[in-house]
């Protein structure tokens, strides 16, 4: 049920998010969501794709130092509260959010050390997942 | 393992042989320099000397050293020690700053000096059935025409491809099925990367030596090319001043050594700070003499670069004197918060730490008052994590390895796999921004 995240490895210097980018779009790659902090010289930026497996290909082709992570993904129904009762739910159960971040729409992205016990602990809530499939769009 | 030679008699020659054959060479390289060049002649008058009292090899020892800043002040002609109707090349070598260094061949000269390149690709192993391919660019450095002669007198099919045109360079080993590359280690290496996009086998390729000059070559990067190439990967020694390569070789016994060519080039192992020479066995500056050389002699030519050199027998049978490959240059030490440090401890430390790849460059700088010395660390494409943290981890490793080595704490900064700038000529890989203060 998780999805598949793309990690790009990239130095912190003008321009090289932008490179990232060009070769997604060139490849007809759709992003729907992305996280890119100010993690000091060396920065990781993340990706949520339409087809991540042809973006990991495509990147790591262009020179690029990509790697595949899975984070969990989550639609919320767009009204107040409805991240804290997310968040709330995976706290109550004694799981740590490594990190996370919000896609277009209601989505975000989560990752936690371990995917599947977090995904059980969504389950027996009334949250809806999102699969990999429902990425395509 | 059997050996290969060019020049079995003298290359197996007794000490006691090469002892004498020097004597009389210096005499007479002496006697030539004096007589041929006011130079030398004003610099032995001042000493007041005279040819005649070198009656001994330990007599080397009462001349005056040379260096690059004598060819700088004598530019370009002024060492020249035979009319310049008689000499046929020049080579340079590119200097950073201002003029370069230049110097002649005569016939003769040319003659030796291929003879002595032909000896040392011989001591690796290569024969007249070998196809060679010349990586190197022509021109004025003196690798590619030195190479060149060397292989052409050992009796070897050239390609002379030369610089560049890394595809074209592939499909000329493919084609014309070359056995061995001449090429700067690091072109080798971005040779074999771009080989591998291409989907080249190198375990079937018919190359099976590298030779490889024009730039320090290191431990660490010669294991690599060899085990993605599957070659054996050689490096000699030579500088432009004394004829470029040829000097001295590896033999395929003594992997770590290079054996100087002693009947053509004196040499001698100094303190760096007094000039005074040191017992067989230490390490010190290698001072070196030509003995036969004709346009342009030179005398106790300081090399910079620190070794170590024994005469013990070697295994492939020549009696040759052998120095231990140069790791460190007295001028490329550079002093860190006081601690003396050579750029190849780095390269060093890097060839042990798994995930990392042998490019890297140093950036020195004093903007917060103490010296700071950062190290970019190109990451293999395995190293790659997706955590943060486990990056940072990672970086502290790094970092802990290099002080271990450097004995000062370096700032490491990570970078991507193939972020490093491949450089194919001298690695320019120190950049000092210290203000003088
Ligand atoms: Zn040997």
């Amino acid at each position: 049920m998780a999805v598949t995240q793309i990690s790009v490895f990239a130095e912190n210097l003008p321009g090289h998010l932008r490179r990232i980018l060009d070769v997604l779009e060139l490849a007809g790659i759709n992003v729907h969501g992305f996280l890119a902090a100010d993690t000091g010289d060396c920065g990781i930026v993340r990706f949520v794709l339409d087809q991540p497996e042809l973006g990991l290909t495509v990147l790591q082709n262009a020179g690029h130092a990509a790697t595949r992570t899975e984070v969990l993904c989550v639609r919320l129904p767009d009204k107040p509260g409805e991240l804290a009762r997310v968040l709330g739910v995976i706290a109550d159960a004694g799981i740590n959010v490594v990190y996370s971040y919000s896609l277009i729409s209601t989505l975000i992205a989560i990752h936690v050390k371990d995917i599947a016990a977090t995904e059980a602990v969504l389950r027996h809530q009334p949250i809806e997942l999102v699969s990999q499939n429902d990425m395509v769009w | 393992m059997t050996s290969n030679f060019f020049a079995p008699e003298i290359e197996t020659a007794s000490r006691e042989r090469i002892r004498a054959l020097q004597l009389e060479k210096l005499k007479n390289q002496v006697a030539w320099a004096y007589d041929r060049v006011p130079w030398y002649k004003a610099r032995f008058q001042e000493r007041g000397l005279t040819p005649a009292d070198i009656r001994s090899l330990a007599d080397i020892a009462r001349l005056p050293f040379t260096d690059k800043q004598v060819l700088r002040d004598t530019y370009p002609y002024g060492l020249c020690a035979v009319p310049l109707d008689d000499v046929l090349r020049l080579h340079s070598s590119s200097g950073t700053t201002g003029k370069p260094i230049v110097i002649g061949f005569n016939q003769h000269d040319l003659d030796i000096w291929s003879d002595c390149v032909a000896r040392m690709v011989a001591m690796v192993g290569v024969t007249r059935a070998d196809r060679v391919q010349m990586a190197f660019g022509y021109g004025m450095f003196t690798g590619g025409f030195g190479l060149h002669y060397g292989c052409e007198k050992l009796g070897c099919m050239i390609v002379p491809a030369g610089s560049g045109n890394t595809e074209r360079h592939l499909m000329m080993i493919e084609d014309y099925k070359t056995t061995v590359l001449i090429s700067t280690p690091s072109y080798a290496l971005h040779m074999c990367e771009v080989g591998e996009a291409h989907g080249v086998d190198w375990r079937a390729s018919s190359l099976r030596v590298g030779l490889f000059g024009g730039e320090p070559c290191t431990p660490g990067l010669k294991r690599e090319i060899e085990c993605r190439m599957h070659i054996v990967c050689t490096d000699n020694y030579g500088l432009t001043e004394l004829s470029g390569p040829g000097v001295g070789g590896e033999c395929l016994h003594s992997r770590e050594h290079n054996h100087i060519a002693e009947d053509q080039f004196l040499w001698e192992i100094i303190d760096p700070h007094t000039g005074e020479p040191l017992p067989e066995g230490s390490e010190g500056e290698l001072v070196l003499s030509t003995l036969d050389r004709q346009a342009f002699p030179m005398l106790r030519y300081r090399t910079h670069d620190l070794t170590t050199i024994t005469t013990e027998p070697c295994a492939c049978g020549r009696t040759h004197a052998r120095m231990a490959k140069v790791r460190a240059r007295t001028d490329d030490m550079l002093i860190v918060r006081g601690t003396n440090i050579f750029p190849t401890q780095v390269e060093d430390a890097l060839s042990v730490i798994q995930g990392v790849t042998p490019h890297y460059r140093i950036v020195l700088d004093n903007e917060t008052g103490l010296d700071r010395m950062t190290v970019m660390v190109e990451l293999k494409p395995e190293a790659i994590s997706d955590s943060f943290e486990e990056m940072d981890r990672f970086r502290h490793h790094v970092v802990d390895r290099l002080r271990q080595t450097l004995l000062v704490t370096p700032v490491v900064k990570l970078i991507e796999p193939k972020g490093i700038e491949r450089s194919f000529g001298k690695s320019k890989r120190v950049e000092d921004r210290r203000a003088k203060l």
